[in-house]
């Protein structure tokens, strides 16, 4: 079943044209990407699913509720969390405040939120530990966000991210930046999420895609030009031509 | 009780002691004007130039009661407490709408605005003479008259309020407006709706600068138009920085060096804010956290001086 569907979903910046009727089925439990060459428009897909700002035209389906056109701070409390692709975190907080910002945020109640002790929410501070020890954060939990280094800080965003208790997690290029040996880390990380949450995966790195992915959908300026599993993907002509193809020539 | 509570309990008893017990009231009232903004400056990382927007509205209309009706000393605390809250949720309505310079400079229109119907509306406000004639009631046969009686009323009050804007910096309140602060895009990421806590610290700030601009009245019996102008908007702005914002206590001790500079330094030079001016200089180009980035430094290198 798809948790998660666009229906040709377009988004125009003027004479631009970032995503071109979007027609996507995300489904419960897989582990989907999409890649495409830089500009394709991957990260515009994503702002729109998660309601950084609406669509020019087309549907957003999250499991058979239309959310077209909800905000941003709306789309998180539905289970739909997005990790960033430029590290995107509380530089002042400390790296368990970093998270338990985005527990609290999902939390069942708010009751007491102006008045309460911040640890008057015992289920918000053990999702927000939680979070922290899916990523392998929690030996520096008291740790300033902007102290730790950028592997780390990769991580953190993720963190955030699960934090929410979300059911289906957008990750945009998790291992941005990474030296080979963080991404090794990156990819062991994701690997150890799939099945857990349905995720979609934004990444540039063509061997952790192929290594990682149940689907993957190949953009191309704006236009969803294959979908398939990995194996098809990797015998599609189009995308040899639009994306790999470039790669496979040079060597 | 932890040692800076007792510093500011001490300070409560002895100030009165060391300054007149009129200017002691001040420093209480000019700091509960400073918790309020530095929910807004400090926390939530909205400098609003346009405070003494709600600290006026507020004492011209608790003062407007309390002089022709003579109302109770609670319920003019109450009436003051609305006033602000309400002024400040109009305006930040229309403020949090937009950030950076414009939110600014929403914040300075708006106060000229208020400031403009205060200095036209003569009849109730008197316009540029001040709303004068303001008692202060007594309450179960204490005579507020007193000056000490009415500063013990000041720093009950004054206590009362930080010990609320304590309780509501360390909710998760404090914790998301300091998380907009941090990140307001990521924020908005992990589900919360920015602008309506904005407003809410708007709100907040505006009760705590309507009880200040309260007290403020029945101190001095008058409402001078300075009250609600950019100048006094100005100066709790001064005071939280010079003090330091985004510390609970930050504005109380600018509050402290302000009023004091300004009451004591002023009847020996009449130039002293230019030494206002140099203090703010420091501030901002060395302490960004002020007095009390100072004060932290300055135990750091005396605990690490003691190692060696």
């Amino acid at each position: 079943m798809a948790i998660l569907e666009t229906e040709n979903l377009t988004k125009a910046f003027g004479a631009l044209t970032a995503v071109n009727g979007i027609t996507l089925k995300i489904e419960a439990g897989s582990l989907h990407s999409i890649i495409g060459p830089n500009g394709a428009g991957k990260t515009t897909l994503f702002n729109l699913l998660t309601g950084q700002f609406p669509p020019s035209s087309g549907r957003i389906v999250f499991d058979g509720k239309d959310i077209t056109g909800t905000p941003a701070h709306r789309i998180a409390h539905l289970g739909l969390a997005r990790s960033f692709q430029r590290t995107n975190v509380f530089p002042a907080f400390s790296l368990l405040d970093n998270v338990w910002v985005a527990a609290f945020a999902c939390n069942a109640s708010w009751k007491g939120f102006l008045w309460s002790k911040t640890d008057y929410y015992p289920e918000v501070a053990e999702r927000a530990r939680q979070a922290l020890a899916d990523v392998g954060l929690s030996n520096q939990a008291d740790q300033l966000a902007r102290e730790i280094s950028h592997g780390e800080q990769r991580q953190l965003e993720l963190a955030i991210a699960l934090a929410a208790a979300p059911r289906v997690l957008l990750l945009d290029e998790p291992a941005a930046g990474l030296s080979p040996e963080e991404t090794r880390k990156m990819v062991a990380l994701v690997r150890g999420l799939k099945g857990r949450y349905t995720i979609v995966l934004i990444e540039h790195k063509i061997d952790i895609i192929m290594s990682v992915s149940d689907r993957i959908s190949v953009m191309h300026f704006g236009n969803l030009i294959a979908e398939g599993t990995p194996e098809e993907i990797q015998r599609n002509p189009d995308v040899r031509r639009a994306y790999l193809g470039g790669v496979a020539e040079a060597a | 009780m932890n040692k800076t509570n007792l510093a500011v309990l001490a300070a409560v008893v002895l100030l009165p002691f060391v300054v007149r017990p009129a200017i002691a009231s001040e420093i209480w009232i000019f700091a509960i004007f400073g918790l309020g903004l530095n929910l807004l400056m400090g926390y939530t990382g909205l400098l609003s130039f346009g405070q003494s927007t709600f600290f006026g509205s507020a004492a011209y209309v608790a003062g407007w009661l309390l002089k022709h009706y003579g109302i109770n000393v609670f319920v003019a605390l109450g009436v003051g407490v609305g006033v602000g809250a309400v002024s400040a949720a109009l305006v930040g309505y229309l403020c949090v709408q937009r950030s950076g310079i414009y939110f600014i400079m929403l914040t300075f229109a708006l106060n000229q605005l208020f400031y403009f119907i205060a200095y036209q509306w003569t009849s109730v406000t008197g316009g540029e003479d001040g709303m004068p004639g303001i008692t202060r009631p007594e309450f179960l046969g204490i005579d507020f008259k007193d000056p000490l009686a009415y500063y013990l009323f000041v720093s009950a009050l004054f206590l009362f309020s930080l010990w609320i804007m304590k309780r509501i910096v360390e909710s998760p309140l404090g914790k998301i407006l300091q998380a907009i602060r941090e990140n307001e895009v990521r924020a908005e990421a992990v589900g919360y709706n920015a602008p309506r806590f904005k407003l809410l610290a708007f709100v907040i700030g505006g009760a705590f600068s309507g009880l200040a601009g309260v007290l403020y009245a029945m101190l001095f019996g008058i409402v001078p138009l300075e009250a609600i102008g950019f100048v006094t908007s100005g100066n709790v702005v001064f005071a939280t920085l010079i003090g330091g914002s985004g510390s609970l206590y930050g504005p109380i001790i600018g509050s402290f060096v302000f009023i004091w500079l300004s009451e004591s330094v002023s009847t020996l030079w009449a130039r002293w804010p230019l030494l206002l001016g140099l203090a703010f200089v420091i501030v901002v180009m060395f302490l960004r956290g002020g007095v009390v980035e100072a004060w932290t430094r300055f135990w750091l290198w005396q605990s690490s001086r003691q190692k060696i």
